[in-house]
């Protein structure tokens, strides 16, 4: 008997290996294309950084490439956009998406063509925005000569720079009409799912609109918007085509910055531009992490 | 105190369907329990929300101590719903919870605090504040549901199918705590249930809906004793309708002729209702027929006897005694007892040959 449940006992364990043994086979190739293509390209970069690049002749292990960028004051000044572009964006996308899907909630006459409309612009590349962008804000632009044409300024060199700007607002509007459906089909989904009985015990209670979306629909959205604000945050840090058309050429954007110093015809700037590289993912998972914290501490209070 | 006054009130979701709530009629009396009784889809809740602002009805007006509120945003109307499912906000301590409507009072947060510890005291969960909803059980979850609603001294206070969710010792104590509390504060308090007992044993006053439409609203011993229809007689357990036709406090059918005071209905068409209490076996005299008895079923405290009479089935409840006196097969008179034969108006839904 007690053998009997001995045995029974492990073969209830072996079928558990065997799942275990199943699910790491399955996963093996999506886990090994990450180790691999992240984690392999990640110490690379960081051994190249520190002037370790066989290849071209460079063994010795030092931080110059690091001490090189950081006392240059172009490179804080690029950090600086850097930083600014993917923060404003962040932010003007977060709150227009969340503002859209709360307009989105409530069933209405056409709701899911006007739901197909907001989340197209998903399927459009950033690079086709960019050209947009151009086409539109630039001093040539369709706006600037309405504008003209309306009166409101005299010539279209009056229009005001937002294309190749030092504000990067060119940059920030295509990342924001970029994003906006991206977070706002995130957190439409979880409206929808967390429902409006919440709000109503609240409006009950005495809150009126404002105080019960700030209140308790905000909170209960605000993990989804925290992650997916990360990963736009994340990528708008990181990304290199739409700060490459529509930037300006001083400050320019840090991934900018790290591919034309690794295009650099002279090889000795390639530890610099991997220097920079592991600098942009240092700090955009620093940001991240703090940004959290913060949004978490904002969902407690 | 608030008296609360429906009238023709509507909602109707969407062209296609028929309207959730219909044309609703209703008092409801200051400082009293009533009860919206009906059976799941009956309109309900939808009624409540529509009191409580949640809802705009689609025609019909509410009022407020003759002050229509129609008008008045849901914040302001100071009729508060407390949900089936709690809905205690999940990321604020039980603290934070009760207090929220005093917040968005912009009460001084120390009046706050004392003020939900007394709520805290009330429904016997002292010294809670500190603890997080998903560390409550069902009933707590419950009780502070309530507290964050009597905190903000509501004149209305709607609760929706207050007991459904809790087993059956936790109901008992939730409805004493309701009872109570309601007795004490004198608030004006509409419950939502699909329960018929729950009704029954709570209320002051029931409302009973069937498809958004008002059937009957009366004292809960109204239901048993003088229900308006064969359909409320049903709802209420009521198992014995038998057709004829009423005429002089007599009721002429299939079965004999019995004599019936009580009658919902001048003459004409009827319906002979009778609750299986009211039938008394193996007795003789006025009011008696001979009928044969098919089954028994002894449940303990009484037992259930089902009887043959010409070609209807009726069923009786006596005392648990009677199994021994009575054996299936026997023929024996049956005494349909006059002043508690209530006489209504015939309905399609009479199901003669099984007796309901």
């Amino acid at each position: 008997m007690a053998s009997r449940r001995i045995r029974i006992k492990r073969k209830a364990l072996s079928e558990a290996a065997g799942r275990r043994l199943t699910i790491t086979v399955l996963l093996a190739p999506a886990i090994l294309v990450i180790l691999l293509l992240f984690m392999g390209g990640l110490i690379t970069g960081f051994l190249r950084s520190l002037g370790y690049f066989p290849l071209i002749g460079l063994h010795d292990f030092n931080f110059n490439a690091y001490t090189a960028i950081l006392s240059d004051n172009g490179f804080i000044r690029s950090f600086i956009i850097t930083f600014h572009i993917a923060f404003t964006s962040t932010l003007i996308a977060g709150i227009l998406a969340v503002a859209s899907a709360m307009l989105l909630r409530p069933a209405f006459r056409g709701k899911r063509f006007v739901q197909f409309i907001f989340s197209l612009n998903l399927t459009i590349p950033h690079l086709v925005g960019a050209v947009g962008v151009l086409y539109l804000f630039s001093g040539s632009g369709l706006i600037s000569r309405l504008a003209t044409a309306a009166g409101l300024i005299d010539t279209p060199a009056g229009f005001p720079p937002m294309v190749n700007d030092p504000w990067a607002i060119g940059i920030i509007i295509q990342y924001v009409w970029k994003e906006i459906p991206f977070i706002g089909v995130i957190v439409l989904a979880i409206l929808l799912s967390v429902g409006e009985d919440y709000e109503s015990v609240a409006r009950s209670l005495g809150a009126n609109r404002w105080q019960a979306f700030r209140n308790v629909t905000l909170p209960l959205i605000m993990p989804g918007v925290v992650s997916a604000s990360v990963i736009v945050f994340a990528f708008t840090f990181g990304a290199f085509e739409i700060p490459w058309l529509l930037g300006t050429t001083f400050p320019k954007a840090l991934p900018v910055l790290a591919f034309e110093s690794y295009t650099d015809v002279d090889l000795a700037a390639r530890p610099q531009a991997m220097a920079m590289a592991m600098v942009i993912a240092f700090m955009s998972s620093l940001m991240i992490m703090a940004y959290m914290k913060l949004s978490r501490r904002y969902v407690r209070s | 105190m608030t008296q609360v006054t429906l009238s023709a009130l509507t909602k109707q979701f969407d062209q296609k369907s028929d309207p959730a709530v219909d044309r609703l009629d209703l008092q409801i009396e200051s400082g009293k329990l009533t009860a919206l009784l009906g059976p799941s889809g009956c309109g309900k809740t939808t009624t409540m929300k529509m009191i409580a602002g949640l809802l705009r009805p689609t025609s019909g007006d509410i009022s407020f101590d003759g002050q229509s509120i129609l008008s008045i945003a849901p914040e302001d109307r100071g009729a508060v719903m407390v949900f089936q499912n709690y809905l205690l906000f999940p990321y604020m301590t039980i603290a934070e919870n009760i207090g929220f409507g005093l917040k968005m009072r912009k009460m001084d947060r120390k009046e706050i605090r004392s003020r939900v510890k007394d709520m805290l005291d009330l429904v016997q969960l002292p010294g809670f504040e500190e603890r997080r909803p998903r560390q409550l059980s069902g009933g707590q979850q419950q009780r502070i549901a309530l507290a964050r609603a009597l905190i903000v001294q509501p004149n209305v206070l709607l609760l929706d199918e207050p007991l459904s969710n809790l087993d059956a010792h936790l109901r008992d104590e939730m409805r004493e705590l309701i009872r109570r509390i309601q007795t004490e504060m004198a608030i004006t308090t509409v419950f939502v249930t699909h329960d018929q007992e729950e009704a029954v044993v709570l209320a002051d006053r029931i409302a009973l809906l069937f498809d958004g439409r008002l059937q009957q609203f009366d004292v809960p011993d109204a239901f048993f004793d003088t229900p308006k229809s064969v359909e409320i007689a049903k709802f209420f357990g009521g198992t014995n309708f038998i057709p004829g036709f009423y005429q002089d406090s007599e009721i002429n059918t299939s079965i004999g002729r019995f004599s019936a005071p009580h009658s919902a209905v001048g003459e004409g068409d009827a319906v002979l209702s009778i609750r299986p209490e009211a039938i008394t076996l193996g007795a003789n005299g006025d009011n008696s027929v001979t009928g044969t008895i098919r089954s028994h079923v002894y449940v303990g405290r009484y037992a259930r006897f089902r009887i043959e009479i010409g070609e209807v089935e009726v069923e009786a409840v006596t005392d648990p005694g009677a199994v021994k006196m009575f054996s299936d097969g026997e023929e024996i008179p049956v005494r349909f007892d006059p002043n508690k034969i209530w006489v209504i108006s015939p309905s399609p839904d009479v199901a003669l040959q099984d007796g309901g």
